[in-house]
């Protein structure tokens, strides 16, 4: 990431003519996004949404307590215990592919195709919706919110687990084959070898791609509104209709949140990414060009 | 059962039909804004690449659906309204453009600087360079990433049934809710999955066609 005006594929090292451009430049894009920023808060401002009324009413201590805090323990729970049967799934899964066995080969295969292909949303509210219909089996003795809960959670794990998997897959194939075989010369066993040679490195290779999964299913489970799960976003949209002078506001306090919690988990990813890059030998296990990660999130990009 | 088959294909197939649509149309807004935003990234001008970093920064932490929300729920109370469907589409759009930038300029870094240095030491113009060599391995390299975020926008665009869009699983979320007839309820479930599957599945083939082949030309 060249962050400096210095030579990169797509620019020469600038002259000192090309710097004064690219000064002049600098000052007039930010003389130009300063009056966007200072005009769109003109406007706003026109409309009454800086009105102090606006953003600290439904910030009254009552409200975060009995509201706020709720919401967001019930969000953290969900991610999780999404992420944990993700993982879980995702290691399941991820070992069939790449299993010894024609036929198991095929099932992983089929599961990671379908559920990638599948819309998370309707992972959540068709299980929920089709449980209801037919008499709530599948969640017998759980309350109204232990059963969303149970289909929330679900549906993060069923999707995320063939996300992981595919990522597990592409870590294991990453790895030169010589590993494995040095593996089975040694004598050991073909459960010894995965377990004690190409998983570990395998695991150590994907971590920041795993870990920026967990970050986009600590997200994803804004999705649980569909089936009125108490999370963040649908209890602020009961706060909003609460204050329905401050809804644009409460909405936009929800977002900050999730913003927080998100940006803050994608930060630690950056630190494990550091980490891991430092000890992976030269030379051995690069990762393929693009890991097709699901969701939108190509942000994991290895260099060749 | 089945006395309204007729009624659920035609449902169904209105719904896929949005879906592409409204797919379509966001993936040409997010490619732009996605491509202005790589620009910035790399520009000489900082206050453009903080811009760029800022917007990247929000749209990749805050859900989509938080996004929508905001949208069509929140900016008519400071007077901006407009169909469902536009702020669909500005949803999805600048949501996934924020991908888009960040996948475009990871395949543009991921070109050695020597293969610049080399087209130039061998007496190529830069926009020669550009046009020769850097453009076309970045573009490989970008294909497959891009790909996948058009597959993650097919099932992205399902959210914006929750704003009122009838999309493909909004109608399948109608006719779930219409029919109680549980042979019914099979028939409709099966469908929506052939109907994302038939989307998606045919792309993650050209996905995997395309990585292949920049292996093959490496």
């Amino acid at each position: 990431m060249s962050r400096s005006p210095k030579s990169s594929v797509l620019f020469d090292a600038l002259g000192p003519r090309g710097q004064a451009r690219a000064r002049n430049a600098s000052i007039g894009s930010g003389i130009v996004f300063a009056a966007l920023l200072a005009l769109a808060a003109v406007q706003l401002a026109d409309q009454g949404f800086f009105e102090q009324s606006r953003w600290v009413n439904p910030l009254d201590i009552l409200i975060i307590e009995n509201a706020w805090l709720p919401a967001l323990m019930s969000t953290l729970k969900a991610a999780v215990l999404g992420s944990i049967g993700a993982l879980l799934l995702g290691v399941i899964v991820g070992m069939g592919r790449v299993s010894r066995f024609k036929a198991i080969r095929g099932v992983a295969s089929v599961y990671v195709q379908f559920f990638r292909a599948m819309p998370l949303l309707l992972l959540i509210w068709i299980p929920f919706t089709i449980d209801g219909a037919f008499g709530a089996t599948l969640s017998m003795g759980l309350d109204a919110e232990g059963r969303r809960l149970t289909f929330l959670v679900l549906g993060l794990a069923v999707y995320n687990g063939a996300v992981l998997a595919e990522i597990l897959r592409s870590g294991i194939n990453a790895l030169p084959p010589g590993q494995a075989m040095a593996g089975h010369a040694i004598g050991l066993r073909h459960g010894q070898t995965m377990r004690l040679v190409v998983l570990p490195q395998a695991v150590r290779n994907m971590l920041p791609a795993v870990l920026a999964q967990l970050v986009i299913l600590l997200k994803d489970t804004a999705l649980g509104y569909v089936i009125t799960y108490p999370d963040l976003l649908h209890d602020a949209e009961t706060i909003g209709r609460n204050y329905a002078d401050s809804f644009l506001q409460v909405l936009i306090i929800a977002a900050f949140v999730y913003f927080v919690l998100a940006w803050g988990l994608s930060k630690i990813v950056t630190l494990v990414e550091r980490k891991t890059s430092r000890k992976v030998a030269k030379g051995a296990a690069k990762v393929a060009p693009s890991i097709p990660l699901e969701a939108g999130a190509p942000g994991t990009s290895a260099k060749p | 059962m089945f006395d309204n088959f007729d009624l659920m294909v035609d449902a169904m197939g209105q719904g896929l039909w949005v879906t592409i649509w409204v797919t379509t149309v966001s993936f040409i807004v997010a490619l732009i804004i996605g491509a202005l935003l790589a620009m910035m990234h790399v520009s000489p001008a900082p206050p453009a690449r903080w811009v760029a970093t800022a917007y990247t920064g929000l749209f990749k932490n805050v859900p989509l659906l938080a996004i929508l929300f905001i949208l069509y729920f929140g900016f008519p109370k400071i007077g901006i309204v407009l169909p469902s469907w536009q702020w669909a589409i500005i949803g999805l759009g600048t949501y996934t453009a924020a991908f888009v930038g960040e996948t475009l300029r990871s395949g543009i870094n991921s070109i050695d600087l020597g293969q610049a240095e080399a087209a130039r030491s061998i007496g190529l113009t830069f926009g020669q360079s550009l046009r020769h060599i850097i453009l076309p391995q970045a573009f490989r390299t970008v294909i497959p990433p891009l790909g996948s975020l058009l597959t993650a926008l097919v099932k992205n665009s399902s959210l914006v049934l929750v704003i009122g869009v009838p999309e493909l699983s909004a109608q399948a979320q109608r006719l779930i809710n219409d029919n109680q007839d549980r042979f019914d309820l099979w028939a409709v479930i099966l469908g929506v999955a052939a109907c994302y599957l038939i989307v998606n599945l045919p792309i993650s083939y050209f996905i995997r066609r395309a990585e292949r082949r920049a292996e093959f030309a490496r």
